[in-house]
């Protein structure tokens, strides 16, 4: 027996009681309970998603009020995901909520993801967009992507029907990149981001409409101009466990005694800088041009990596692992390090 | 051809749109043009021609009609 709050939205013929039993069977998960969750999730749980998950670490702030519209100033330092999942339930007593007062990290989220069908993208931050991607990709969930940049925001559909991810727009994470606390957002743009976010999940599960897939949507709330950007789909193989185990956990490091002779000793210092390092299977490929000469490197070794001082070590580790490497460690030692352990054992 | 700039790129740029007045250009060839006008960092955005996302180091030849667009990601929500 479904229940005659949903009569309205039945009465569609788009989704009748078995669209309303299908939303009744969902189970999605909203990674952040910031301004696009509080918008994404007060409307998902109206329409009546059965399981509704929320993960966000944060404690409400001041700040969040404007636009965070869950909250009220006496939650302030109080759970995020626990105060929405709180206030939502008594609302929506049908719904179950599931509350997650943690951030998602390289360690929880595959073990979350596995437990429900879709994943929406709320956070504020790319490189959780960028893990979230990944985790989606090994567990196989679609997941739909929002973003806001002060009065723009951009919609996408990524992992649904053989559609592409997030990497097929944005290969590899930016190096600069604004939150909205940097750069500022109004309470309306963000909603609206989450109410497209909300209206593509209820389309997923109701099997309607066309979703934003193979294109993202960027509207322009200044304008109201919406312009649709179509892409390629390209699949990113190097997306493995391990990969995903390496790139958000730790950087794996290894000392020189330990290495194998058969291995590769990469050197990503620039050419010239000194002191000149002597070992076996040297190879050197300044950080700045690694990327375009990755066929010097073979995929069957062990890479050592090294450099002056060790940070360059771990941007060139990124750079091999996201082109499909996977024996990659970066040296505790650096040049002049090894110059010294070389000098003992001789 | 016109050229139009959406998030932060419109901000570091000062303009969502101009106009570039040069022929027989490639892709990879107004960009770096671009990137070094406005010390843009290739990393930092993705490319599209015509409302379709493109490897900006593709060898494409632009005609007059076409419409570049570059796209900063969006971080926040």
């Amino acid at each position: 027996m479904v229940d005659s709050r949903y009569t309205r939205q039945m009465t569609l013929p788009q989704v009748g009681e078995s669209g309303q039993e299908k939303l009744a069977q969902a189970r999605v998960l909203i990674v952040g309970a910031g301004g696009l969750g509080n918008a994404v999730l007060p409307y998902l749980a109206s329409s009546g998603i059965g399981t509704l998950g929320v993960i966000d670490g944060d404690a409400v702030s001041l700040c969040n009020l404007h636009r965070q519209v869950l909250f009220s100033e006496s939650d302030i330092a109080f759970s995020k995901s626990e105060i929405a999942c709180k206030k939502l339930s008594i609302q929506f007593p049908a719904i179950e909520f599931k509350s997650y007062s943690e951030f998602l990290t390289g360690q929880n989220a595959l073990a979350i993801f596995r437990d429900y069908d879709l994943i929406v993208d709320a956070t504020d931050a790319i490189d959780a967009r960028f893990l979230i991607n990944d985790a989606s990709i090994l567990t196989n969930k679609p997941f739909v992507h929002a973003s806001v940049y002060r009065f723009q925001f951009q919609v996408a559909v990524f992992n649904a029907h053989q559609s592409g991810s997030y990497r097929c727009l944005y290969p590899l994470s930016p190096t600069n990149r604004q939150t909205c606390a940097e750069a500022g957002v109004m309470p309306t743009t963000v909603a609206m981001a989450g109410l497209y976010q909300a209206n593509e999940v209820l389309k997923y599960f109701l099997e309607i409409g066309q979703l934003l897939t193979n294109e993202m949507v960027l509207v322009d709330t200044l304008t109201n101009r919406q312009t649709h950007f179509a892409y390629d789909t390209q699949h990113h193989d190097f997306i493995t466990p391990s990969f995903f185990a390496r790139t958000y956990t730790t950087i794996e490091k290894i000392w020189l005694e330990q290495t194998k002779q058969i291995g590769i000793f990469l050197d990503v210092r620039n050419d010239g800088e000194l002191p000149s390092v002597t070992l076996e299977n040297y190879l050197r490929i300044p950080l700045t041009s690694l990327a375009i000469q990755l066929s010097l490197v073979p995929k069957n070794k062990e890479i050592y990596i090294f450099c002056q001082s060790g940070n360059r070590s771990i941007d060139a580790h990124h750079v091999l692992i996201e082109n499909g490497y996977t024996n990659v460690y970066c040296l505790y030692e650096t040049a002049a390090q090894i110059n010294q352990v070389n000098s003992q054992i001789s | 051809m016109r050229i139009t700039y959406f998030g932060e790129l419109a901000d570091i740029t000062g303009k969502t749109a101009e106009e570039l007045m040069i022929k027989g250009e490639t892709l990879h060839e107004v960009i770096s043009y671009l990137s070094s006008t406005y010390n843009l960092t290739s990393n930092d955005f993705c490319v599209a021609v015509n409302h379709k996302l493109v490897a900006m180091d593709k060898d494409i030849h632009l005609n007059e009609n076409d419409e570049v667009a570059l796209l900063s990601p969006f971080a926040g929500g």
